[in-house]
């Protein structure tokens, strides 16, 4: 298999076909990003067409210091953000700390039962997932998608958001809290 | 155990839940999660809420590659069959008014 390099270096000087082996290589993985940020499968593959054409036009400024994926992830949050900000008029959701003491002050939690470990969810589950991070504000998503769902360092993170690590790490603090809540009442019944 | 321990911890146990528990950082959080079941259980939720958004697999099975590249042919630059230079008839009026 032809290494990114000399495909980047290849469509840099013109070669569309060598795009579109890039195309190719990584489109599941734009798609696939693209989808847990918008959680809709149309703006998924809108989102995907937009990178892949905004990759070509910026492959000049690609310094080729970080992975190409990491760059791509970075144009996906973009058009992710902005397509969210034309569209729609997201409700403001508090993201501050839910109690997790009753009114005796008595720590109250809930034990969770067995959650399916294989990769197959069925549907109702995926749709409770869908619901539930849809509540979370999409700054916050996107950090939670990048780092706990794709596996990004935190570091990486931050680059590719131009954040600082804190911001990066109470971002995905509050997000994991805030979905682990919305789960909650589904598998404490 | 105070309110605001266990609140300490349930802040540690968010930040540090996809680590490695048996590193010398987490020692103390680790003994906390042996002896308090109420935090044990919000640990286990918050472990098992990021596990279950990694399980969820995409479904793709579709490509993209053709439409993107017929985007971008759209974008080269369009080529116009021009005539071969002459006088327009600008400047042929030009000259001729120059001879009179």
């Amino acid at each position: 298999m032809e290494d990114d390099t000399k495909l980047i270096d290849a469509a840099r000087a013109g070669d569309k076909q060598a795009f579109g082996r890039l195309v190719q290589r990584y489109e599941k993985t734009v798609y696939s990003f693209a989808f847990k940020i918008c959680r809709d499968k149309g703006k998924a593959e809108e989102a995907m067409q937009e990178t892949f054409i905004n990759a070509y036009r910026g492959l000049k400024s690609f310094s080729g210091k970080s992975k190409f994926s990491t760059w791509l992830y970075r144009i996906i949050t973009n058009n992710c953000l902005m397509m969210h900000r034309k569209k729609s008029h997201e409700p403001v959701v508090s993201l501050e700390d839910t109690d997790l003491f009753g009114e005796s002050g008595e720590l109250q939690v809930p034990h969770w039962g067995e959650t399916p470990h294989d990769a197959v969810l069925n549907n109702e589950l995926k749709d409770i997932l869908d619901k539930a991070i849809q509540k979370l504000p999409l700054e916050y998503r996107i950090v939670f998608v990048m780092r706990d769902v794709e596996g990004l360092s935190t570091e990486e993170v931050g680059k590719s958001l131009k954040l600082s690590v804190p911001a990066i790490k109470s971002r995905l603090h509050r997000a994991r809290l805030f979905l682990r809540n919305e789960l909650n009442p589904y598998f404490t019944k | 155990m105070k309110l605001t321990d266990h609140k300490k911890y349930l802040l540690e146990m968010c930040e540090k839940v996809d680590r490695d528990l048996t590193s010398p950082t987490c020692k103390k959080l680790r003994e906390h999660l042996e002896n308090c079941p109420d935090c044990a259980a919000h640990y286990d939720s918050l472990k098992k809420t990021i596990i279950l958004y990694r399980n969820y697999d995409v479904d793709y099975k579709g490509s993209c590659c053709k439409e993107v590249l017929a985007r971008l042919e759209l974008e080269q630059p369009i080529k116009i069959n021009l005539p071969s230079k002459g006088p327009t008839q600008k400047t042929t009026r030009a000259i001729q008014k120059r001879r009179r």
